[in-house]
């Protein structure tokens, strides 16, 4: 049987940068930030990390009640992105999977936990109350591990299989992968597919407690976080959604949906190694195997969208893997300067800017980038913006467990 | 607390939890047919009426209740059983 070809039909984003895939690649260009200082995070005793980039507001009055009651900021967020990106795929209207065969067509999408904010909501009154009692009914449904999924289904009225993914940073890219590998082995046409994740003082604790927020930029917001440059001192988390229509060729053509761009292959490797500990060896396999599974050489890789979260180790691992894996010196950046880190949102917020990139003939620049890091020198760090026809990127998206993914992305331009 | 500040409160659970227009709130109206609520709708009353009105109604006896006067009767018995 033939391997299907998978394409990109259909986008969407909630972002810290805009919540439509336009203006949000219009602030990339622009080179903005959207980073905060969190004044109401200097009660929490023992958190030294107080930036964080927000998703723009947005309105969920659309969604009826009893399909938002279960929602958490999360899966809000995922639904509304979930509600663009299968409008601009065409799937939409009164009856929008009408001419789908849903029993072929796969949601998969996760967050890195359930909605931190009800977590803690539900066990603070569990453990005041001394137990279970005067808990909402809805509270579980917001904290499940396929919570955004579980919603995000119900929001657009999917009748068909679901997946949820869950491997914290990489959970939206391991997603993405996943559907591929589904579609081209021809067990789905169709997937709607992606992450999100709410910023909470919560998640910001985790990589604080691991030495790997940002800590000394708390009063200096648009200077951090800072891929590849010496003056790093660690992430800065966000939150939002992305989410995008995965498609066999076949099926698009026959619904004559517009390709956006090729999704070519992935791979999503565990190290075996360590929880934290970024590690280059394991990076180069997965850029390596994504390669090798796309049927792609190295040297036609146009631009690299590094995962780099501005930790200063995790940063110089994956700029000497990418290094090793590229001798042309593609040019290379991370947009965690401009978005910060959305956790489980990252990979496909970063894949769809990875589309505009290439669509638009300009690939942006790291962010806040002023002197490379001598350790991070193997790598043509973008530090300006710059023009060019991209017709192949590779993306990277790492995660806690020791997880890396790694996936290709070709222009249909 | 007079019946009808009782009422009142009550009528703003519904309109503040379940996003009801005071115009639905008729003591007539069926609490599952008219007002749409569902049995998750159901145990959540029973938490918003404990944090408004500051009683505990008990999960079974709020089983019988059918319309919203049922409501009010049924909060009013337990506020006056706690009285006695």
């Amino acid at each position: 049987m033939t391997q299907q070809k998978v394409f990109v039909t259909g986008t969407g984003v909630i972002s810290s940068l805009g919540n439509t895939v336009e203006t949000m690649f219009k602030n990339l260009i622009q080179g903005k930030s959207g980073v905060q200082t969190m004044d109401d995070w200097r009660i929490y005793n023992g958190l030294n990390s107080l930036l964080m980039a927000p998703a723009q507001p947005f309105d969920i009055s659309a969604i009826p009640r009893k399909k938002r009651r279960s929602m958490s900021r999360m899966a809000e967020m995922g639904a509304l992105a979930t509600m663009t990106a299968l409008q601009q795929a065409g799937i939409s209207g009164e009856n929008p999977w009408q001419e789908i065969d849903t029993d072929r067509t796969l949601m998969i999408m996760g967050s890195t936990t359930g909605s931190p904010k009800t977590l803690e909501d539900h066990f603070k009154k569990l453990f005041d109350k001394g137990g279970p009692e005067s808990q909402t009914s809805t509270a579980f449904f917001k904290i499940m591990n396929h919570s955004v999924p579980a919603n995000v289904a119900m929001a657009v009225d999917f009748k068909g299989p679901l997946l949820s993914t869950g491997s914290a940073c990489s959970t939206s890219s391991q997603a993405m992968i996943q559907a591929w590998e589904l579609i081209q082995a021809g067990v789905y046409d169709l997937a709607i597919v992606g992450g999100a994740d709410e910023a909470y003082y919560t998640s910001a604790a985790i990589f604080d407690t691991v030495q790997a927020a940002s800590t000394g930029y708390n009063d200096q917001p648009l200077e951090s976080p800072r891929p590849f440059d010496r003056d790093r001192d660690g992430l800065v988390i966000s939150e939002g959604a992305g989410i995008v229509v995965l498609e066999s060729e076949k099926h698009m053509q026959k619904r004559g949906a517009t390709p956006l761009a090729e999704f070519a292959g992935g791979a999503y490797l565990c190290d075996g190694y360590h929880m934290s500990h970024p590690i280059k060896d394991s990076m180069i396999h997965s850029m390596n195997l994504a390669l090798k599974r796309a049927n792609i050489t190295a040297d036609s890789i146009d631009y690299v969208n590094a995962h780099a979260t501005s930790t200063v180790l995790g940063d110089r691992q994956e700029a000497q893997a990418i290094g090793s894996v590229f001798n042309h010196r593609p040019p290379v950046s991370s947009l965690k300067g401009h978005f910060g880190h959305s956790l489980a949102a990252c990979g496909t917020i970063e894949a769809i800017s990875s589309i505009e990139m290439m669509n638009a003939g300009v690939v942006i620049a790291n962010r806040n980038l002023k002197n490379l890091d001598p350790e991070c020198e193997s790598i043509n760090a973008l530090a300006e913006n710059q023009e060019g026809r991209y017709q192949t990127i590779l993306s990277n998206n790492f995660a806690f467990g020791g997880m890396n993914t790694s996936f290709i992305l070709k222009s249909c331009q | 607390m007079d019946k009808q500040t009782l009422i009142n409160e009550i009528n703003q659970v519904m309109i503040e939890g379940f996003e009801l227009q005071p115009s639905q709130l008729k003591p007539e109206a069926k609490i599952m047919e008219d007002l749409e609520l569902d049995s998750l709708d159901a145990i959540d009353m029973l938490v918003f009426l404990e944090e408004k009105i500051k009683i505990k109604v008990d999960a079974e006896t709020f089983r019988t209740v059918k319309t919203l006067e049922d409501v009010y009767n049924v909060v009013e018995k337990v506020i006056q059983d706690s009285n006695n």
